[in-house]
């Protein structure tokens, strides 16, 4: 008989523990594949999503101020040299008068387009109907999402609200899926002159442009900066792409970071499983060297075996890979905003993953396939008592793996990604690698300790357990490791989350100056009067508005936000680092200051006293003195918003009215207040927000992000409870005929069953202790290296709790069937076992 | 009193009519439970098989290893299972000490039959009322002495490092002389001092009746000697019962009685009677005879 067929052999003698190695390598590379299609998918969406935003433009031009770009500025753009085609566009949130059934109905996105402009750059794809031909056409598309929501068809009337509507306009084509914006599809899409008619407006909200195949967009970009006089933002397909992929780069390196971890986890099984190969097969290997075996022949043993594992696993996470991402993908679409579409398997991806797989499975056996040659013949064939120490598994050839694994994983990522979380990770790795190697330490001195009540009760499972577990400390090292590697992801990325809702919850706490938000699709001016209509309802103590904005400095787009200084000092709100708070809240109402959140002053290297000097419409400048600096600031669409007060927001920046007023009620007000401001808001199409359904947003949306990750970490768990159940079986068997003698002398079944349990449960115990450690830890970095999980806040002791749960119920599970089989045990048959 | 050695070997019929030894040689308080004849009165029968038979089905094979297997050990009386390799002698043992069940027949244990147990009450029977001692030791590696000696205790839930069992285990641990090496763990001794452990464990909660299995297979000459005279020891001044298997006629001469097993069944009963000198010579003339 061959070599190669002895190691299928050897593999296929032990079908429980090949085939949970065999799941463990496909659960390892099946998270990697899974990762690197999702990653692949998430890439392939920024080029999808750039497509439907910017189509086959080359720039665009978007207005920076409420009022859009003015006729002369689209003039300019128009004029300007190497610019082949321009689309303006206008785009507007508002109501339609009714639902073709006459009932009431959401928002809508009205886009206002030049039919033939757009067409040259979008594709508008009509399912039914017809498109637009003329910017006079006095028809109105829908999309297939607004028809189907609210029962439009070709021909109903649809009346758009706005201070200049016309009256109702026919449907005259349903555009494909959610329209031309994307989600959430709500959006009718109507010649641009009808649109400007209806929101009275003067100008346009962007304009996309294509260049002439001469130009240059250096040039052209060049050209537009010395020409337009009022402030715009330029974005390009490719600018756009790079903002998206940043946008999800963190969300994928730390999927990268946990699935690199499964990775760890996977490979201590495989160190352990081939460890145990050549424990058990000593004898066996003795018997062939001193046949006449060489050394080689006999590495080659241990390297089939662990190729056979290695392809089956590999080939097996392929297909688990493929299924992971399927799941995922809608978590990863909801946590990134981008659209994941995963069309089964992903070549690319899972033969990387596969090939990563392999290669550490064959580099996982290189120790053990040297363990295995050097066996002395006498040695294997002379062993009576114990497994002789040339057998056991080394426990630094873990960290040689760990490290391994760690640059395969490193590289196998996309440059982009690697980039992005390269510092992060490699912290990571190295407080898990410190870990796992303080493992075999700690592990006998804590079995100790946490086995101290157990032994109250199971004295002799204890002690017997106690002893299985120093039996072969490598071993129960690597399974130990792999436990506390797994745990400790979970630990940390609860934590992570725990912060981050943390972190957002005080963040809304501190700088909204109210107990709910009502909310408006479009600006509220003051001599609307609703500010003291909302001031009147019942309950309620204080009403102010709050405009959210952009702002131009230094040829940066910031976000901004206009509040009454008076009445957020009055509240109590906003924290200074820096600066006077109260005279700076006074002084903001004054005009002329402004307040900058801490995040934006460290950017930006301002300080109180600094005078930031904006950009405004016709070329003027507005100079605000930074009178403090918050350490939290009102959250706008891209970062914390520079605050302004309302005098330079309306009479300089643009602002016409109010997006939202923050209600504060009064002491005792109960529900009814809630509910007449709920009722008085609607009667104005205006939405009530509590703070705390915001807050519940918040935690929503991060418990999308964080379940992508959980389920990776747990994924890690249940890999390294598949160790626990090979090394618990192994441990069985290695003990037949000790449980053989102890059941002869009077051990009954159940305390076999409970000793087995009872080493499970000290081991589970071990791993939630050390777990838990390591997890403050790598939390700890996490939440230092990470970017918007916000500061190290609180003790995690719900994700310590979880990982407790995890930790022992995984265990005692896994320990389920070794401990029937420790049961079972034939007193006869085990007395005879060799 | 030891009269038995200057008995003729082959003129006492039956082991119960032995004369007793002298009990005043009792190590401690070692109060036994087993029925105790005094000398010269008929041993009542502690242990006892009637038409045994143990059939092993192997890959639709099918092996008897016992046919039909009748025998009475008395109290006190040491009894040695003899035969070639796969003669059934092992089989037998484990059907007396309630490790396996017999196919067909009966096993009297103290007037009580023992061969329908539960596995719950034959657990409780080889946890206090029989010793068990095999040829691979079968020591726990990583307990030491004292606690592999009073790992029954242990197992029954009690705390061996306290009174009277601690007590016990010291006095188990004496009677094998390895006083001194109560710390050592099984590979800190040699072959024998480890048999010997195993021996002190079998007898540590005075069993009504010690079955060994080969328990020098794995010992030399000088080592093995002791050990079967530490056994004798046992049975000649405690009055332990013992069975013990063996293929080796040097050991079975220590026994006051020989059951010579072939195919399954019982071929001879050799008679010895209680010997100081444990000569083979008497045993292996005999067995001549018989032609084994």
């Amino acid at each position: 008989m061959g070599i190669d067929r002895l190691a299928w052999r050897a593999v296929l003698a032990r079908p429980l523990r090949s085939l949970l190695t065999i799941i463990g390598i496909a659960l390892g590379v099946g998270v990697l594949s899974a990762s690197l299609t999702l990653s692949a998918a998430l890439d392939a969406s920024v080029g999808r999503t750039v497509h439907d935003i910017v189509g086959r433009a080359d720039l665009r031009v978007s207005a920076f101020l409420d009022a859009g770009l003015s006729d002369s500025a689209v003039q300019t753009i128009r004029g300007t040299q190497g610019i082949a085609t321009v689309a303006p566009v206008i785009q507007h949130r508002t109501f339609l008068a009714s639902t073709p059934g006459g009932g009431a109905t959401n928002a809508v996105t009205v886009l206002g387009i030049e039919p033939v402009s757009y067409d040259t750059i979008h594709d508008l794809v009509i399912v039914r109907g017809r498109s637009l031909v003329a910017s006079d056409d006095a028809g109105a598309l829908v999309s297939e999402v607004l028809a189907k929501e609210d029962g439009y068809q070709l021909g109903s009337d649809l009346t758009i609200q706005g201070p200049g509507s016309q009256g109702p306009l026919k449907v005259v084509g349903i555009v494909e899926g959610f329209g031309p914006l994307g989600g959430p599809g709500r959006t009718v899409v109507v010649p641009i002159e009808l649109a400007r008619t209806a929101f009275s407006l003067t100008g346009v909200t962007r304009m996309d442009l294509q260049l002439a195949p001469s130009a240059s967009e250096a040039a052209t970009t060049a050209a537009l900066a010395s020409r337009l006089t009022e402030p715009y933002v330029l974005a390009s397909p490719a600018g756009i792409a790079q903002s998206l992929r940043a946008s999800s780069a963190d969300f994928q390196a730390t999927a990268a970071l946990v699935a690199a971890i499964v990775l760890f986890v996977g490979s201590f099984l495989i160190v352990n499983t081939l460890s145990m190969t050549v424990g058990e097969r000593a004898r066996e290997v003795g018997l062939l060297r001193a046949a006449g075996a060489t050394r080689g022949q006999v590495g080659r043993f241990v390297f089939t075996g662990a190729l056979v594992l290695g392809l089956l696993g590999s080939g097996l996470g392929i297909f688990t890979g493929a299924i992971l991402a399927l799941v995922m993908a809608d978590s990863v679409s909801a946590a990134t905003g981008l659209t994941a579409t995963v069309p089964g398997i992903d070549p690319s991806g899972s033969a990387t993953a596969a090939l990563i797989g392999v290669l550490i499975t064959i580099f996982a056996a290189i120790e053990p396939a040297v363990r295995a040659s050097r066996i002395s013949p006498v040695e294997a064939l002379r062993a009576r008592f114990d497994v002789p120490a040339v057998r056991r598994a080394r426990a630094w050839w873990v960290g040689i793996v760990f490290v391994t694994v760690a640059f395969l994983a490193l590289i196998a990522w996309p440059p982009a990604i690697a980039a992005t979380g390269s510092e992060r990770a490699l912290a990571v790795y190295g407080v898990l690698l410190l870990a796992t190697l303080a493992s075999p330490f700690l592990l006998q001195p804590l079995a100790r300790l946490l086995g101290v009540p157990v032994g109250m009760v199971l004295r002799i499972e204890a002690r017997l357990a106690r002893v299985s577990l120093a039996r072969d400390r490598s071993r129960t090292a690597l399974t130990l490791g792999s436990l506390v590697v797994g745990l400790a992801m979970v630990v940390a990325l609860g934590w992570s989350a725990q912060a981050a809702r943390a972190s957002a919850f005080a963040w809304l706490n501190d700088v909204v100056p109210g107990d709910e938000l009502v909310s408006s699709i479009r600006p509220i001016a003051a001599d609307e009067g609703i500010r003291p209509i909302l001031a009147e309802v019942p309950g309620v103590a204080t009403v102010t508005p709050i405009a959210a904005f952009d702002i131009a400095f230094k040829g940066f787009r910031l976000d901004a936000a206009a509040i009454v200084g008076a009445d957020v000092l009055a509240d109590g709100r906003l924290t200074a680092v820096a600066g006077d708070r109260r005279a700076a809240l006074l002084a903001l109402d004054a005009g002329g200051s402004t307040i900058v959140p801490t995040a934006v002053a460290t950017r930006l290297g301002l300080h109180v006293g600094d005078v930031m000097r904006l950009a405004l419409a016709g070329g003027e400048r507005l100079d605000l003195t930074i009178a403090a600096i918050v350490d939290r600031s009102i959250p706008g669409p891209g970062g914390e918003a520079v605050l302004v007060g309302w005098k330079d927001a309306t009479d300089h920046l643009g602002v016409s009215g109010a997006d939202s007023f923050a209600v504060r009620f009064q002491p005792g007000a109960g529900a009814a207040a809630r509910q007449a401001l709920s009722d008085t808001a609607k009667t104005y199409a205006l939405e009530a927000n509590p703070i705390e359904r915001i807050q519940g947003a918040v935690a929503d949306a991060l418990a999308r992000v964080f379940s992508v990750f959980d389920a990776l970490a747990i994924v890690a768990v249940i890999v390294a409870a598949l160790g626990i159940v090979n090394t618990l079986t192994m441990s069985v068997v290695e003990r037949i005929r000790e449980l053989g003698l102890l059941r002869a002398i009077g051990m009954s079944r159940r305390q076999a069953m409970r000793m087995v349990i009872v080493e499970a449960g000290v081991l589970g115990s071990v791993g939630v202790v050390l777990g838990s450690l390591a997890g403050i830890a790598v939390g700890a970095v996490l939440l230092a290296l990470g970017r918007g999980l916000g500061p190290i806040a609180g003790f995690p002791w719900v994700p310590i709790e979880f990982a407790a749960a995890l930790g022992f119920i995984l265990p005692v599970a896994a320990a389920i069937y070794p401990s029937r089989m420790a049961a079972r045990v034939s007193i006869v048959d085990a007395l005879e076992f060799e | 009193m030891r009269t038995s050695s200057s008995r003729s070997l082959l003129d006492i019929s039956c082991a119960a009519t032995l004369e007793r030894p002298d009990r005043t040689a009792r190590i401690g308080d070692w109060s036994r439970t087993a029925p105790q004849p005094e000398p010269g009165v008929l041993a009542p029968p502690i242990l006892e098989a009637h038409d045994l038979t143990k059939t092993y089905d192997l890959g639709g094979k099918r092996i008897d290893a016992l046919r039909g297997v009748t025998l009475s050990v008395g109290a006190g009386e040491f009894v040695a299972l003899m035969g070639p390799s796969g003669s059934g002698k092992s089989t037998l043992l484990q059907l007396l000490g309630g490790l396996d069940r017999p196919s067909s027949g009966d096993v009297v244990f103290e007037g009580r039959d023992i061969s329908r147990l539960s596995d719950g009450q034959a657990t409780k029977l080889r946890r206090e009322r029989t010793g068990f001692v095999f040829q691979a030791f079968n020591l726990i590696p990583l307990l030491d002495v004292r606690e592999n000696i009073g790992l029954p205790f242990t197992i029954a839930g009690h705390d061996a490092n306290r009174g009277e069992l601690k007590e016990r285990v010291q006095q188990a641990i004496e009677l094998v002389e390895l006083t001194g090496k109560e710390k050592h763990r099984p590979d800190q001794l040699s072959t024998g001092e480890q048999q010997r452990v195993a021996v002190a464990r079998a007898l540590v909660t005075r069993p009504s009746v010690l079955l060994a299995d080969e328990p020098t297979g794995n010992l030399d000459y000088t080592t093995g000697g002791d050990l079967l005279h530490s056994l004798w020891r046992s049975c000649d001044h405690d009055g332990q019962t013992i069975v013990l298997v063996t293929h080796d006629a040097r050991a079975a001469a220590y026994a006051d009685r020989v059951l010579v097993i072939g195919d399954g069944a019982i071929r001879e009963e050799i008679v010895l009677g209680r010997r100081i000198d444990h000569s083979a010579t008497p045993l292996i003339a005999r067995l001549a005879q018989i032609g084994l």
